[in-house]
């Protein structure tokens, strides 16, 4: 399935999260905005890495990738695109309540 | 001797000005020059697209096509710019630089000190305003971004010369098209420009010697105005070529 979200969390810059999940597994994420993070192929691995862990434990591991690399961020918490998971997944579910 | 290179390019295509700024940060990481302060412009006018950004979430592209904007994806994180009435700077020094040291707001403070130095040649009172801005009666002047890469710090900053908010949103995408109105209200309330402030139009080439100036004494010294080496040219004209004006790159997310 496939999902977007975009908003402002608290604090952060605007952040726009495009999914693609299976079975509860990350398929694709996207996850884009107008924050910083360094270093920034950093960020791109930990995105990547995303792919075939759970969508329910994309903020622990987004935050566990991040870390790994040594990424920081500013203007983005591995918790605001957990938050925005949910929300994606609330709306599928709600829209296709068969579905998980 | 001058710790600092200083260099003015003038005004050149995206793809180029984003391709020297990073044959500056090689050089720089090499040893091959010394740190680097770059004035410059842009022709055509162009917007450019944070590293994390999504060139079609952000971009009107058709429309940029239409007008002939350029666009071109930044190696620095934060928002969309459009690049049109401003000066641009770039700023590269070694990490163990006195400018990059410490934390990430206190190294953009630090540099951002020669744009509010510059501004006050020009008579414009500012402040910086972290993370990444510096504003002047509370309006924003001044974005910033940083990137940190192969031992250096490369930061580059616009200086809003002139603002027109209708030009800006004809070519950014707004989340919400019925926002659009109000989107521009916003930036009227909260972007201000040299031109604005001073009540008469400031170009670019009465800003560049206000900057060379400000810089100056917020750096401790410039050397002379000098041209990127042919190295750098080159180097620059490769990526500009290979990687900037790509697709594989401006879409890259």
């Amino acid at each position: 399935m496939t999902g977007s979200y975009i908003g402002k969390p608290e604090g952060g810059k605007l952040l726009r999260l495009t999914l693609d999940w299976q079975d509860g597994l990350i398929a694709r994420a996207s996850i884009r905005g107008d924050f910083f993070a360094h270093p920034e192929e950093g960020f791109d691995e930990a995105e990547a890495a995303l792919v075939g862990a759970p969508v329910a434990e994309i903020g622990a591991s987004f935050a566990r990738e991040l870390a790994a690399r040594g990424v920081k961020l500013f203007g983005l918490a591995p918790e605001s695109v957990a938050v925005a998971a949910y929300d994606i997944l609330a709306r599928a579910k709600a829209e296709k309540p068969e579905e998980r | 001797m001058a710790e600092f290179r200083f260099l003015e390019t003038g005004a050149n295509p995206a793809a180029f000005n984003m391709g020297l700024d990073e044959a500056i940060l090689e050089s720089v990481a090499s040893r091959a020059e010394l740190p680097t302060l770059r004035l410059y412009a842009w022709k055509p006018r162009a917007v450019s697209v944070g590293y994390f950004q999504g060139a079609r979430d952000e971009v009107d592209l058709a429309r940029c096509a239409a007008l002939g904007v350029d666009v071109v994806r930044r190696l620095t994180g934060g928002g969309a710019v459009f690049h049109a009435d401003e000066l641009t700077y770039s700023i590269v020094v070694p990490d163990s630089h006195p400018l990059a040291r410490g934390e990430i707001l206190e190294s953009y403070r630090s540099i951002c000190a020669g744009v509010i130095a510059g501004l006050a040649e020009l008579g414009v009172p500012s402040e910086f305003a972290p993370l990444n801005d510096i504003v002047s009666g509370g309006k924003k002047l001044s974005g910033n971004a940083q990137t940190r890469r192969r031992g250096c710090v490369l930061q580059h900053g616009t200086v809003l010369l002139g603002v027109d908010p209708e030009a800006m949103f004809s070519v950014l995408l707004v989340p919400n098209e019925k926002l659009k109105g109000k989107l521009i209200e916003d930036v009227k309330a909260r972007v201000s420009s040299v031109s604005d402030i001073l009540g008469r139009i400031v170009g670019y080439g009465e800003a560049v010697p206000a900057f060379f100036r400000g810089f100056s004494s917020a750096l401790g010294g410039l050397g002379p105005l000098s041209l990127p080496s042919d190295a750098e040219m080159a180097r620059a004209r490769v990526l500009a070529a290979e990687r900037f004006a790509s697709a594989d790159w401006t879409f890259k997310r």
